[in-house]
């Protein structure tokens, strides 16, 4: 207790609390004169008694220093005093101080704000309670049948059922699939995104509610009284946060359901839910076993590993496969973490992303560093004066560092502003890519993660300068004095190693931002398929509890069409189940008449489009041979399919398609004709090439989700109100959502690469800016250190040619070092990027050559203003100077 | 006796204590000649070391100081014992008494 007090007050007193300086001299000095008094009465001369005292009391001075010590910490208060010291030179020279603060502002803001993103998505652990025990489990489909495609698929009900039965590593084990929601009866019409989950779903998370309850095993037996849970955020945005909620009935997909309960929502999981119901099966969709369209999470037991749970998930399905190789044939199952398996798309480019900032903040220290070393040099004789009297070399190396360290935390600061607005700006261009967007914040870490970068930038830009100073004797200093003599071939040595290492460094980046700029070119040159100029897109859903029967959907579809196409402005208009490119299109296996028969497990899967009429010369894809679906491909008539023809090309190579047949297992056993043959399009994504599809006529296969497709004369954007219209028209609880041009669709299927492609531009560039600024910093400093021998050879007749010759020469050494070294360590991390380029090596030629082309003009560019000096340099006045 | 070694140190406060509680309020030059004195000459430290040792003892609480006048009119800082003083003082003491107590039977066991 009484320690800790002592301790307090010995901390406190930097502050101003305890003994004042003056104080301790009083209290000192009385004591002498005490003793002199003394003394002098027991019969001392005066000088005597003076003398006496003084040694008695062991020196006035040490004992000063003594007391003092106890006073408070010695080392906290020469670090103060450090510190005060910093702070008013810093002051006294404001623009090297805003320089320096504002380069490493930059530096650790960048780095700032991609810890916050790296944090929030990677770092932390799902908001879960124990959310390292949770686990997606995805099945892994049979090589053969999805070449080319993810490895990861989604899950049928009978094969849940079975994992679920049989395994005994998981407590809990949940299955989930996406279901659209359309909200009618208050307001506006609009479709919410539900996930229909099963009973465990919730505890598998552990999520908590916040009002009443959330569902359980009880809720997803067949039969049950409809009900659902609203999520935290569609239940203040939708129903202003109303309190009485739980018990009240709502109207979705024209049914009445009970609100349940409201979930605390620290995450959104699945990312698309905003209301979860029950998922109920009839007992023909629980022994679906072919069909994968479900996601299945499970929460590990105590002891579990994710390595035992994957063998006894293996050998299941294993066992499965043998059971049922109709279906299971070559399906296996595979574990992953939630959260690794939530981030594993963007894990990869944000730690590329942190490299780059890392790099960024490395230039800026090193940048730091020459500043530094140029005004430490400055104050050759300031240092080599205090060595002179007694400090320590550690004592003046303190005293380097704190000054280095106080600007790395002005910088620090600047750049947590910096961060807060960049933070914002990403989550509002690139939220919708990033998964956890909502949880990226300026929290604890990201702050102590800022000062811990600051602090550690102060030190390394303030351990090659405070080397430097203390290494030379000081008589040595001293003599060549002045703060301004020679420069030392060691001391330019330093700084050319430092802009090398800066041009090196900027130029990798350089690189990667190049490479991955002509890889999103490249991804934008691919032809899509579609044209999607001029073509706007929305979707429409209609609920299987309104519209029962599957022809009644069919009739209102065309009618919508009908009025649509309409609309004013409106040149053509169709629907189709899923748009190119998005997520969540349909695979399906494919039977071809003639071929061997085999089971749905084995046979090829391809995605399977569902079109309205019209589809193909809105969009503009062309139709090869055959004819394209009319009206007359109607329920009742022939069943008719289009092919694509990459997928013709695949099943009938030498022959014409056009007549030949085949079976679509998921949706019936009928056989189905080929019709036509239409050019492809890239439905995985613009960078797979697998663009085999099918395409059947909504009218014989109506399903409830459409999104419509409008091909105007007008700006595509001033038909929507008019397009909503004509769709209200028909059914005024209908819900219009996800408005958006065609081009915006593709564009979002690219929108990770864009982020990845801007943020490293962006860094690239900053990085570039900050060589430059160091190249053109170690030029100015030597042509001030140069003054004198420029100013001699101009008077011994060196034209200005010469003089800038000279300058140039001096900036572009490190220069091209910088990018000699840049190229090759830019070569080495091609492997680091190879899996974030597509249609370009890692080592493309166009984009080396370009960047160091860029890097050389930078180069030369910050070469000028320094050369331009040197030729204003008058001999006469240079000569003099001395 | 080397004059930074703990044992030192601590003694010191506890020399500084009684001095205060036998003398009352006392500045730093006299607390030091009260202490030399009552060692008999035979602790020969500089008296400068009283003064790091008083300002710990407040720091901790255990004394206070004020700027006062000495008997021949000398401005001086006066120290003198704190209630937590006292207490501290009590304590030390004895386990002090204690200490040597124990020890001088120890050294006496192991003569003979």
């Amino acid at each position: 207790m009484r320690r800790a007090r002592g301790w307090l007050a010995r901390a406190i007193a930097p502050f101003g609390a305890g003994r004042s300086d003056r104080d301790i001299d009083a209290e000192l000095r009385s004591h002498i004169e005490l003793h002199v008094a003394d003394n002098i009465r027991a019969g001392l001369s005066p000088e005597e008694a003076r003398r006496q005292a003084s040694i008695a009391l062991g020196g006035m001075e040490r004992t000063k220093d003594e007391y003092r010590d106890q006073r408070g910490f010695p080392v906290i208060e020469s670090l103060i005093r450090d510190i005060r010291h910093a702070v008013r030179l810093l002051v006294k020279s404001p623009g090297f101080s805003a320089t320096a603060i504002v380069i490493l502002g930059l530096g650790i803001g960048a780095n700032a704000a991609i810890f916050s993103v790296v944090n929030a998505v990677v770092l932390r652990p799902l908001p879960f309670p124990d959310s390292a025990r949770i686990m997606a489990v995805w099945h892994t489909p049979p090589r053969e049948q999805f070449a080319g495609l993810s490895t990861f698929f989604s899950v049928s009900p009978a094969n849940y059922l079975d994992w679920r039965a049989q395994n005994t590593s998981f407590e809990h084990m949940a299955i989930f699939g996406f279901r659209a929601a359309n909200l009618s009866g208050r307001g506006e019409p609009d479709v919410l995104q539900a996930a229909a989950v099963s009973g465990e779903f919730f505890q598998v998370l552990r999520a908590n509610a916040m009002l009443g309850r959330l569902l359980d095993t009880g809720d997803d037996a067949d039969g049950h009284a409809k009900v659902v849970v609203l999520g935290e955020k569609i239940w203040k945005s939708r129903f202003g946060g109303d309190p009485s909620i739980v018990g009240r009935t709502i109207q979705l997909n024209g049914e009445p359901c009970t609100v349940v309960g409201v979930l605390a929502q620290p995450m959104k999981f699945p990312s698309w839910a905003d209301v979860w119901f029950p998922l109920v099966w009839r007992p023909n969709e629980r022994a679906v076993r072919g069909n994968h369209n479900y996601l299945v999470v499970g929460r590990l037991r105590d002891g579990v590993d994710v390595r035992r749970a994957q063998a006894e998930m293996t050998s299941i399905s294993e066992r499965l496969a043998q059971q049922y190789p109709a279906d299971d044939k070559g399906w296996g199952a595979i574990v992953v973490p939630l959260h690794q398996d939530l981030v594993a798309d963007v894990r990869w480019g944000l730690l590329v992303l942190l490299g780059a900032v890392a790099c960024v903040l490395l230039i800026a220290c090193a940048n730091l560093a020459n500043l530094l070393l140029a005004r430490v040099l400055g104050r050759a004789r300031e240092i080599a004066i205090r060595t002179a009297i007694g400090a320590g070399r550690a004592r003046i190396i303190q005293q380097l560092l704190v000054e280095s360290t106080v600007l790395a935390i002005g910088g620090g600061a600047i750049g947590l502003v910096a961060a807060g607005w960049s933070i914002d700006a990403i989550v509002k261009s690139f939220g919708a890519s990033l998964p956890r967007a909502s949880e990226i914040a300026l929290d604890g870490r990201v702050l102590a993660f800022t000062f811990v970068v600051a602090v550690a930038t102060g030190v390394i830009a303030g351990v090659a300068p405070a080397w430097r100073m203390t290494r030379g004797d000081a008589a040595e200093a001293l003599k060549q004095g002045m703060g301004r003599g020679g420069t030392h071939a060691g001391e330019r040595r330093v700084r050319h190693v430092l802009v090398t290492a800066e041009v090196a460094l900027a130029l990798m980046l350089l690189v990667a931002a190049g490479l991955l700029i002509r890889t999103f070119w490249q991804l934008r040159a691919v032809d899509p398929g579609v044209d999607p100029r001029n073509v706007m897109t929305m979707a429409v859903s209609l609920p299987d509890a309104r519209y029962t029967k599957p022809e009644e959907r069919a009739r209102v579809f065309d009618e919508i069409l009908r009025r649509v196409r309409a609309v004013p402005g409106v040149e053509a208009a169709s629907a189709i189940d899923s748009l190119p490119l998005q997520d969540g299109g349909s695979m399906q296996p494919v039977a071809i008449e003639g071929e061997p028969v085999r089971p749905l497990s084995e046979q090829p899967e391809l995605a399977v489009r569902d079109i309205a009429v019209g589809y193909p010369s809105v969009v503009r894809i062309r139709v090869l041979d055959g004819r394209d679906f009319t009206e007359a491909d109607r329920a009742g008539r022939p069943l008719a399919v289009l092919v694509s023809a990459s997928a013709a090309k695949r099943f009938w190579p030498d022959q014409r398609a056009i007549g030949k047949r085949l079976t679509l297992g998921l949706i019936s056993n009928d056989v189905r004709e080929v019709v036509g043959v239409v050019s492809d399009v890239r439905v995985h994504g613009l960078s797979v090439a697998n663009a085999q599809t099918i395409y059947v006529p909504y009218a014989q296969v109506p399903m409830p989700h459409l999104s419509l497709v409008v091909r105007s004369t007008l700006p595509p954007s001033s038909v929507v109100p008019a397009v909503v219209a004509a769709v209200h028209a028909v059914d005024a609880e209908q819900p219009v959502v996800e408005i958006q041009s065609l081009d915006e669709v593709i564009g979002e299927s690219i929108a990770q690469q864009r982020f990845a492609m801007r943020l490293l531009t962006a860094f690239a560039a900053l990085a570039l800016l900050l060589a430059g600024v160091g190249i053109y910093g170690v030029l100015s400093y030597t042509v001030r250190q140069r003054v004198q021998e420029i100013g001699i050879r101009m008077a011994l007749g060196a034209a200005r040619v010469d003089v800038v010759r000279l300058i140039v020469v001096e900036g572009l050494r490190p220069t091209l070092a910088g990018l000699a070294i840049g190229l090759v360590g830019a070569a080495a991390l091609g492997r680091v990027l190879s899996t974030l380029v597509f249609g370009i090596t890692p080592r493309d030629v166009p984009t080396f050559a370009a960047v160091a082309g860029v890097v050389i003009v930078v180069g030369l560019l910050s070469c000028l203003l320094p050369a331009y000096r040197a030729t204003r340099v008058d001999p006469l006045q240079a000569l003099r100077a001395e | 006796m080397a004059e930074t070694t703990d044992v030192w140190r601590g003694t010191l406060a506890l020399m500084i204590l009684k001095t205060l509680e036998t003398l009352g309020p006392l500045h730093g030059y006299g607390v030091a000649r009260r202490i030399e004195q009552t060692s008999g000459g035979r602790l020969s430290v500089h008296y400068g070391t009283i003064y790091p040792a008083l300002l710990k003892l407040e720091q901790e609480g255990y004394i206070a100081s004020a700027w006062g006048v000495s008997e021949n009119n000398r401005k001086a800082r006066f120290y003198r014992l704190t209630r937590a003083g006292r207490r501290q003082l009590a304590r030390e003491s004895h386990e002090w008494a204690l200490t040597t107590d124990i020890l001088s039977r120890f050294l006496r066991a192991a003569r003979t």
